[in-house]
């Protein structure tokens, strides 16, 4: 079993890397990482998760411009219930284009949507959401929203905002395919959605590392984050 | 002189004093009422006729004490923002303290520190004539994002004329305000450098020209260090100040520049505090003072430890750090030179932001990209974590392969120092937030701490 991370010299911000190393740990499944000048292992391997982390504006478009040959493949991969995920602003280089004040720039287009950048205007918040019945808790940090038909999204919103503070469905997902804002070690801190990930894998009993500590964080900080007197932007 | 400046400055210069009275002298309050009342105060206000400043993300407040100590002995009247804060009110309470009534400067030069996300505040008003930025990491996940986007804000926010003195070893601050002026510091090759990066933070990792992979002849630390890229040939500036042969055991090194080899006395055995003492040595020299002058100042000055509080008490010694809460570079450096000291350890992490607990929950994301690997040591006999994240702290430590019998749990911070073993001969090191609750809590934690340990003795 193998976990591919898609250029982690350029994705690899907020501790986002956690999430791929910890899914690994707790699979067995190796690791194998794809840089910008290399061609992803993913459309000719079996891969059990592709994972793309948080980026710098750079890094967006450098993956842009890396991955655009490979956007069918994933299509593909995704058709055939491939898992992939896809965290922080790595989300926005699916979209149509990312507006950064007076500049358009052009993305994948694989999501119905697109950013609007303000790098003067750093948004952070706390996030509480549902990913079925399960309780999804993490941080934002992000400079810009986006905005289009994000459908039921990944999570539903329980606080905080979802692609946009207006909308409740946060994230995108297509099939297998999901894509989230939320920042940082989202499978550290939702032991319940990582054991889900590793079932989607074809883990057929999952146990994560260090499963009880992980459960115990969880809780409090679902609790802390379903307190309504605890403030949630920062 | 416009009359709103006026106004401020008196309105600003009368709250001093009230200030003083009632105790609350030190703060910002001043500067954030001249800022008020006239927002561009900072054009207006008197300033020396030479203005030094510093930023980047890690020893700048080093740097500037260094720097101001060194101007001071030499008999400069110096203005600085040690007492206050780094963003745009903290300078404008120095600059307004530092002029009459009648608006009129009673200083020589001002060094001052810089937050670098306020620059684009002070540097329109504020043009320094020479600029320090001592490295860009990675810093506070929320407020700063990442370091490119914080090199991108001193491109932009930094005067043309400004002359720069940049790190050779950094390429992330190397690559600030292309245009301008500017002389590079750097650190040659120190024993237990290494080529690939073995830390979580990697902030530079392709090529700033063609993002092709980059190469290093020796890293000191996380992208700190000598780099080239295969692919275009890209490479790090030379150094037009480099520390060289630096001797840990005779606690000397050598800075070579246009004018050759000269030896210094080491400051500190910390390769970040080496770095801080090279900057300001490079600062000195652009200054026009010769290296016999610079190293003579430098002799009777000591790096401040405002934020390293060391005692014997009993059998131990306490030592109590500030390790930046949400800082995960800062952290990962703490960690790094308490595993690095001889001798058993034990550390009580409490680096919990306290007011974040207060208003909302500290983002945790810091925790996976700070190297928590470094305590799975055999010299780091017991770690106790605390605080209000005390088990994500615990979590991350287990994650990072700390063995569970040398770890424990605790949420209050005086019961986790009830925890710690004590051990004869073994040096505790209480590690600190940065917000003032943490502060605060440190200190009574500590002395609890040392009562304990001489209890124990007794």
């Amino acid at each position: 079993m193998k976990i591919e991370i898609l250029y982690p010299e350029v994705c690899n911000l907020y501790g986002d890397l956690a999430n791929a190393e910890y899914l690994s740990r707790s699979s067995g499944a190796e690791i194998v990482t794809t840089s910008l000048k290399e061609k992803p292992h993913f459309p000719e391997e079996d891969i059990a998760l592709v994972y793309m982390g948080t980026t710098t504006e750079r890094g967006q478009e450098l993956v842009r411009d890396a991955f655009a040959p490979w956007l069918g493949a994933l299509k593909e991969r995704t058709a055939q219930g491939g898992l992939t995920l896809i965290t922080g602003n790595a989300l926005e280089i699916f979209g149509e284009y990312i507006q950064d004040e007076e500049r358009k720039i052009p993305m994948l287009g694989l999501f119905p949507s697109h950013a609007e950048r303000h790098m003067m205007a750093r948004y952070n918040s706390l996030y509480l959401g549902k990913y079925g019945e399960m309780d999804i808790v993490g941080f934002k940090s992000q400079f810009g929203h986006s905005y289009g038909d994000n459908g039921e999204g990944l999570f539903t919103t329980v606080r905080g905002p979802g692609l946009n503070p207006e909308v409740k469905p946060e994230g995108f997902r297509q099939g297998n395919l999901m894509a989230t804002y939320l920042v940082g070690p989202l499978a550290i801190l939702n032991p319940p959605f990582a054991k889900e990930l590793l079932h989607l894998m074809g883990v057929a009993a999952p146990q994560l590392e260090c499963e009880d500590i992980a459960y115990e964080a969880y809780q409090i900080r679902v609790r802390e984050f379903s307190d309504p007197n605890r403030g949630f932007t920062y | 002189m416009k009359l709103r400046f006026l106004m401020a400055l008196w309105a600003a210069k009368l709250s001093q004093p009230l200030l003083k009275i009632t105790k609350h002298n030190g703060t910002n309050f001043p500067g954030e009422l001249a800022l008020k009342l006239c927002p561009d105060f900072l054009k207006y206000v008197a300033k020396p006729r030479r203005i030094i400043t510093v930023t980047g993300t890690d020893g700048k407040t080093s740097v500037s004490n260094l720097i101001c100590d060194m101007l001071e002995a030499e008999g400069q009247r110096v203005l600085n923002n040690r007492a206050g804060s780094n963003i745009n009110s903290g300078v404008a309470t120095s600059l307004l303290s530092g002029c009459t009534i009648f608006n009129r400067t009673r200083y020589d030069v001002a060094v001052l520190e810089v937050d670098e996300r306020s620059s684009k505040r002070i540097y329109p008003y504020v043009k320094p004539d020479v600029t320090v930025i001592t490295n860009l990491f990675r810093d506070s996940i929320m407020r700063n994002g990442h370091p490119e986007y914080i090199a991108s804000i001193l491109t932009s926010a930094i005067p043309p004329e400004t002359k720069l003195i940049l790190n050779a070893d950094d390429l992330i601050s190397a690559s600030v305000a292309p245009s301008n002026p500017r002389v590079y510091f750097g650190l040659d090759r120190l024993p237990g450098d290494v080529t690939e990066c073995v830390n979580r933070i990697n902030d530079l990792r392709i090529c700033p020209k063609c993002a092709g992979k980059l190469e290093y002849e020796y890293r000191h630390y996380h992208h700190i260090g000598r780099a080239h890229c295969r692919d275009c040939g890209f490479q790090s500036p030379a150094p037009d100040y480099l520390g060289t042969d630096v001797d840990l055991e005779k606690m000397t090194m050598t800075v070579r520049d246009a004018a050759g080899d000269h030896p210094y006395k080491l400051l500190s055995d910390s390769t970040f505090n080496i770095y801080n003492q090279v900057t300001a040595i490079a600062l000195m020299r652009e200054l026009g003072m010769d290296h016999d002058k610079i190293a003579s100042l430098m002799s009777h000055i000591k790096i401040a430890e405002s934020r390293y509080l060391s005692q014997k008490a009993g059998q131990v010694e306490v030592v109590m750090q500030m390790a930046k809460d949400r800082n995960a570079l800062a952290c990962s450096r703490v960690f790094d030179y308490v595993t690095s000291r001889p001798g058993e350890k034990e550390l009580l992490l409490m680096m919990n932001n306290l007011s974040d607990d207060l208003h909302w929950s500290e983002n945790t994301c810091w925790l996976y990209d700070c190297d928590f690997e470094f305590l799975n040591d055999d010299g780091v006999i017991h770690v106790v974590a605390t605080g209000p994240r005390a088990k994500d702290y615990y979590l991350r430590l287990r994650l990072a392969g700390v063995p569970a019998d040398r770890v424990d749990c605790v949420r209050d911070e005086f019961e986790a120092a009830d925890k710690l073993l004590l051990r004869p001969g073994s040096s505790v090191y209480l590690l600190y937030g940065a917000d003032n609750r943490s502060l605060t809590m440190a200190h009574r934690v500590r002395e609890k701490i040392i009562h304990r340990a001489e209890e124990a003795q007794a």
